[in-house]
């Protein structure tokens, strides 16, 4: 300034010279003119070497992404078993075999297969009916004395033996689960329980396979329904719909109501004027089990519950008539604390007991007379009530059944049927053989599974030749025919059972160890390495993908080489340890740049803190069932932190930023909180508001303004993000404040749309709303990814070159200005300088903001939106509070996506999956688009998190600072590493509960949901994050250098 | 005793927070002690009624609460302003003309415990009500619950707090943003937090007990936290800093 004035003819030279100086920024910044020789041989230098180190970043979190892949495969197939429902049903007219001159099959009159017994019945369910409660007690020691549970309900026992020819009472095994829904279906199906039944529909519980329930109603039977409402899930529509009455199944605190209800309505049908109303009664009693589940077998309340039971059942005895058949049941047992799920004793061993006014049942041997004392003895299996009843009932046996007729049932009264009995077996082991052979075929499996059993019924196939050879055979041969049918059906079974319904441990265990190791080299790479990870990685991935080599060859050779180990098993995990011992050799050769990757600091220590006791929780249903509620907890709680952060602050503009931004974050956090879809075991503490009610799926009409809202607010929010350092210029100005307001709008339109057509609001105009609304949508996804793209990859870095009078410029001091040269009494200053990577960069989160926006419901866009803002500020707070280094960022980014994931309509359950986005932006399901859709609807919010993770370490850093590569590599490795945590966490409880009562219900979900986050995210965070990275450093180089 | 502090507000020469110490007379020191295990025996010998119906319970509570924290800072802590001189007094000054020892005791003690049983409530309930609603306390219903329980944080924490402290801004920004030295009244008031904070744990389990309702569990941890911090605070970490890198 001296010099200007002493020198007043200097003036004018600098002057020009700051001109011709600004002149060569400005067109430098713009592409239009290169630089001098030896700068351009430098920067090409750079360039190459850019491009090297990120393609390796790429290639390196990819080889971690194989890895996850590698270990969620493993324990995945050893954890979900999965089974083929087959579509095929049986028919009445057709036998699974030649029924030769004994019977001609096809009238459900005279019965399908075999001629029937019984017109009608009255299937009784006493839900929890455990075996030991039916039979007198017996003391072992002198010194027992009987429980509350022991003889009090005597009925059944003292029928079967004062009139055996009436009755009969067996111990009746359940196969685990021991949970009502899957209990039922086996009842009815006659086929063991998986976790998914492949080809089911997802979202509905409805049993599409073949069973009872559906041969019944297709035989025309008029079929009733009392009790407890899971049949009106599992059978929807199947049941008379006057005289059917459901209850509420949940309570399980209320003792009385669906009992007295289902008695109240069951006595009037069995009087002689109504009993020709209906063909079968199904009724369900829940009063036991709640008993159980309230206060435990051992208690009085569950002696009034067993007494009043007593009571119905000796009533319905008095009225029944000749051609009805009563069936009382338990569908499972109790444990000693009265609840069920699981497979012990106690929870399996249920009872079963059958009646008729005609001299009917049998027993092959005079010893059976009375009933087994314990369970032990004489079981049956529940599944083989459908065989039975079927037969009985003159139904054709469905089509996926394994079960097997019960003696008792057909050896006939005088105990000595056999030749009925051999029929009835060699009908069901028929069936079941078409059944294997059909599942084989669809399965594409060859015979050596089955060689065992395909000989077995080879063995009683002969046996039945031969005699139907023989002119007069005797008892004896017919029981040879039986039982040479019979140890095919039993052989079939532990087939079947070990196809099905076993968990594959070794496999379950080594997916683990792969996901582990996984976790410890990302542990290692995200905070144990000191120094720039960029100049690390070579030898990591050089190392980690040789042993991957190695680890795959071996694999294959054992894999083919010993016959026993399966192949796709072998492979993977060798592949994988291989690669864990390559990385494991890596890491020694760089051992002096590795330190503890334990936290130093408290915020380290927060973070370890607060994803470990995540973890934990994930132990617990409870803590699983609540995770919306603990998430905002501990966000708020990081709020907090940050809140406390910024108060330390010396600088006084960081602080009063910070504490402003932390305050708005905590905020933020509660408002996005009120959009909430309760699961069901939330209830009643919970009231959903996502939808317009608990029990749709729509819309309320007011929500659709939150759309619009989000339409005016949005863009302004995250240009005072822009603005702060005046980096709202350029292609920003275009982007944020004029495509992403339109795409905001087109999306509110949209979904007005959509509630328009919902609702009907234009009637007849349905169809070309449909149109109107994909179109739109998709002209959305355009401006979002493809006019968002071209922006992104050929934007200028947001900045603009001023030049001031120098009196001026000099007292702002305001870091957003780099002044570039001072001489003369005009300074230039490049506006934007100090946030040029984060404001370049984040022009890509604004674009995932648009696409996902769209394809979240009203809500959920309002929750995203929020997320949006939340994100802006977190970026802040980290830049104030100087946390770019430590894992602050990255994990609450996380926490932030887990959180919204809850708040845009989802739960860890799979009936939240909300399919309908498939067709926002399409009319029919179209691969590879549809599922991906699926996936941004129901992942968007971790998504979006995991796009803005670079944003964090580039928020507010200068240009040229060394490194900033790596340290997009650590803060995404950081975020990797807090999804891995949790997913490993949710496998190894999945795997250690997989005999809890919630396993399917809450644990398995969430290890499914937990699984696939971690791979959308490792996907995102790689090609779309750390790829994104690419294009605005290349952008920002093309400006300042490479240095 | 706003006025000691508040008028006087050097610009930057503020001599930092010290520890504080309990007042150098042995009911001082004695009643420090037997303080907690009042506050705590109230709140047990509460619970029950407090589980069976929490509104009114707590309130009662909440006055006998007010009284034991307005007892123990005027017979235990040092008011704001005084801290660094009560022990100092010379043995030849006790003659003095001034103020009778009981006028002393009112005017420098027992007002300024009841200022701070007003500020507490006033200002600390409010904002501590606002944050528990931050953090996820139904937003809707259980609006008396919900600032009961607000109350009871405030007046374990920040009671003493205030007594000793003041209401100067600047000091104030050190207690928030955890700069101040730990002590037996500020570790109260940590333990205060970190136990409601706690507290929250075993609301969502499945175990269908009376006492997990909202606030119960809440406010049992700021009692347990305020003891166990308190006593924490004043002998295993006192004079230590909490650093945050």
């Amino acid at each position: 300034m001296d010099d200007g004035e002493s020198l007043p003819t200097y003036e004018g030279l600098a002057a020009a010279f700051a001109k011709a100086k600004a002149e060569r920024e400005k067109e430098e910044a713009q592409g239009l003119r290169s630089r001098t020789v030896d700068a351009k041989a430098s920067n090409k230098q750079g360039e190459l070497h850019f491009k090297a180190s990120h393609g390796l970043l790429i290639a390196f979190f990819s080889w971690i992404l194989l890895f996850h892949l590698s270990g969620i495969y493993l324990f995945t197939r050893g954890f979900l078993l999965t089974r083929l429902v087959l579509e095929q049903k049986s028919q009445c007219s057709m036998s699974p075999t030649a029924l030769t001159n004994f019977y001609e099959p096809g009238s459900t009159d005279s019965g399908c297969w075999h001629p029937k017994s019984f017109d009608k019945a009255i299937v009784i369910i006493v839900d929890a009916l455990r075996y030991d409660f039916t039979v007198p007690f017996q003391p072992i020691n002198s010194y027992d004395k009987p429980h509350h549970f022991h003889n009090s309900i005597p009925v059944l026992y003292e029928t079967a033996v004062q009139r055996p020819n009436n009755a009969f009472l067996l111990p009746f095994i359940a196969d685990p689960p021991t949970t009502t829904l899957q209990r039922l279906k086996g009842l009815t199906t006659g086929t063991l329980p998986t976790f998914i039944d492949a080809g089911s529909n997802f979202a509905g519980t409805a049993i599409d396979e073949d069973n009872i329930v559906a041969q019944l109603r297709n035989a025309g039977r008029r079929i009733v329904h009392l009790g407890d409402d899971t049949w009106h899930a599992l059978f929807p529509g199947y049941f008379d719909a006057n005289l059917t009455r459901a209850y509420d199944s949940f309570n399980v605190w209320d003792l009385h109501t669906v009992d007295n209800g289902v008695s109240e309505h069951i006595f009037p049908l069995l009087h002689p004027s109504n009993t020709s109303k209906w063909d079968i009664i199904f009724a369900h009693f829940l009063g036991v089990d709640h008993a159980g589940h309230r206060y435990g077998p051992d208690h009085p309340a569950m002696t009034v519950k067993l007494k009043q039971m007593d009571q119905i059942f000796r009533q319905m005895i008095e009225l029944l008539d000749e051609s009805t058949l009563l069936v009382v049941m338990g569908d499972h047992g109790m444990d000693a604390k009265g609840d069920h799920g699981g497979e012990s004793d106690d929870e399996i061993q249920a009872a079963l007991w059958m009646y008729s006014k005609r001299n009917f049942f049998g027993r092959t041997s005079s010893k059976y007379h009375k009933p087994p004392s314990t369970a032990k003895e004489r079981p049956i299996a529940q599944i083989d009530l459908v065989p039975t009843l079927s037969l009985l009932l003159g139904m054709p046996i469905p089509f996926n059944n394994l079960g097997a007729p019960i003696e008792e049932a057909f050896i006939g009264a005088s105990g000595q049927d056999y030749k009925n009995l051999a029929l009835v077996s060699r009908l069901t082991a028929a069936q079941i053989h078409r059944y294997q052979r059909e599942y084989a075929l669809a399965r594409g499996l060859d015979n050596n599974a089955r060689s065992s059993s395909l000989a077995l019924w080879t063995a009683a196939s002969e046996a039945w030749d031969s005699i139907i050879k023989i002119k007069k055979p005797s008892q004896k041969h017919w029981l040879e025919v039986f039982s040479s049918f019979s140890a095919y059906q039993i052989e079939t079974l532990s087939i079947c059972r070990a196809l099905w319904a076993r968990f594959d441990i070794t496999s379950m265990i080594h997916g683990i160890e792969v996901l582990a190791a996984a976790l410890i080299i990302l542990g290692v790479y995200a905070r144990g390495l000191e120094g720039d990870r960029t100049e690390l990685t070579p030898p990591l991935l050089l190392r980690g993908m040789i042993g991957t080599v190695l680890g795959a060859l071996s694999g294959a050779v054992l894999g083919f080489g010993i016959p026993s180990f399966p192949l796709e098993h072998t492979l993977v995990f060798c592949t994988a340890v291989g690669g864990g011992a390559g990385m494991l050799s890596a890491f020694w050769y760089i051992r002096r740049r590795l330190i503890s990757p334990l936290p130093n600091t408290i915020w380290g220590w927060v973070g370890v803190i607060f994803t470990t006791l995540l973890s934990i929780g994930f132990a617990s249903n409870s803590f699983t069932i609540w995770e919306d509620e603990i998430l905002l907890h501990f966000l708020s709680t990081f709020g907090l932190f940050m809140l406390l952060s910024s108060l330390r602050q010396t600088n006084l503009t960081d602080r009063a930023l910070g504490w402003y931004h932390s305050i708005l974050f905590i905020i933020l956090t509660r408002v996005s909180s009120l959009s909430r879809l309760c699961r069901e075991e939330q209830m009643p503490y919970c009231k959903s508001t996502y939808y317009a009610s608990a029990t749709s799926s729509t819309s309320a009409t007011w929500q659709l303004a939150i759309p619009f809202l989000i339409a005016f607010m949005l863009p302004n929010i995250i240009r005072s993000y822009y603005k702060g350092t005046r980096s709202y210029q350029g292609s920003a100005v275009l982007w944020i404040g004029f495509a992403l307001r339109i795409g905001l709008l087109l999306s509110a339109a949209f979904w007005t749309m959509d509630a328009a057509d919902d609702g009907d609001w234009f009637r007849g105009s349905g169809d070309a709303l449909k149109t109107i609304k994909v179109i739109i949508a998709q002209i959305v996804f355009a401006i979002a990814l493809a006019a968002g793209y071209s922006t992104f990859a050929w934007a200028a870095p947001l900045l603009s070159i001023e030049t001031k009078s120098k009196m001026r410029a000099k007292d702002d001091g305001d870091p957003s200005r780099h002044v570039v040269s001072e001489s003369g009494s005009s300074s230039i200053t490049i506006l934007g300088y100090a946030n040029v990577h984060g404001s370049r960069y984040g022009l890509l989160i604004t674009m995932w903001l648009l696409a996902i926006i769209l394809v979240q419901k009203p809500m959920g866009g309002g929750a995203i939106g929020l997320l949006g803002w939340q994100i802006f500020s977190l970026f802040e707070i980290v830049d104030t509070n100087k946390l770019s280094n430590t894992p602050v960022g990255p994990l609450v980014l996380g926490l932030l996506g887990s959180f919204h994931f809850f708040k845009t309509g989802h739960q860890a359950t799979l009936s939240s999956i909300q399919w309908e986005s498939a067709f926002i932006p399409l009319k029919s399901i179209k691969y590879p688009w549809s599922p991906l859709l699926v996936a941004l609807n129901a992942f968007g919010s971790q998504i979006l998190c995991a796009i803005a993770v670079p944003a964090v370490v580039l928020w507010k850093q200068p240009p040229k600072k060394k490194g900033l590569l790596g340290d997009v590599a650590k803060a995404m490795a950081t975020h990797l590493l807090f999804y891995a945590v949790i997913n490993l966490a949710t496998t190894m409880w999945a795997g250690w509960l997989r005999r809890h009562l919630m396993l399917y219900r809450i644990f398995s979900p969430r290890f499914m949901a937990s699984a696939a986050v971690l791979l959308v995210v490792d996907a995102v965070g790689i090609f779309i994050a750390i790829g994104g990275t690419r294009l605005s450093f290349l952008s920002i180089a093309e400006v300042f250098g490479w240095s | 005793m706003s006025s000691t502090t508040t008028v006087t507000k050097p610009p930057k020469a503020r001599p930092t927070a010290s520890t504080v110490d309990i007042l150098n007379n042995d009911t001082a020191r004695i009643y420090t002690h037997i303080h907690p295990i009042l506050v705590l025996s109230l709140y047990v010998f509460r619970f029950k009624p407090i589980v069976a119906d929490p509104v009114p319970t707590l309130l009662n509570t909440l006055i006998l609460l007010g009284i034991l924290q307005v007892a123990y800072v005027s017979v235990c802590l040092p008011a704001t302003g005084t801290a660094s001189t009560p022990s100092v007094v010379k043995p030849g000054a006790r003659k003095k003309p001034g103020p009778s020892k009981l006028e002393s005791n009112v005017q420098g003690r027992i007002i300024p415990a009841f200022l701070s049983l007003l500020l507490s409530t006033m200002v600390g309930t409010p904002l501590i009500g606002i944050m528990l609603i931050l953090f996820g306390a139904p937003l809707t219903t259980h609006f008396p619950h919900t600032f009961l329980c607000a109350a009871h944080i405030s007046l374990l924490a920040s009671i003493p707090l205030i007594y000793v402290h003041g209401v100067d801004g600047e000091r104030w920004r050190e207690i928030v943003a955890l700069l101040l030295p730990i002590d037996e009244v500020f570790g109260a008031a940590l333990g205060t937090f970190m136990g409601a904070w706690l507290g929250a744990v075993p609301i969502p389990l499945d175990w269908d007990r009376e006492w997990q309702k909202w606030p119960v569990t809440i406010v049992t941890g700021a009692y347990i936290g305020f003891a166990v911090g308190k006593l924490a605070g004043g002998l295993l970490f006192k004079g230590r800093k909490i650093s945050f890198n």
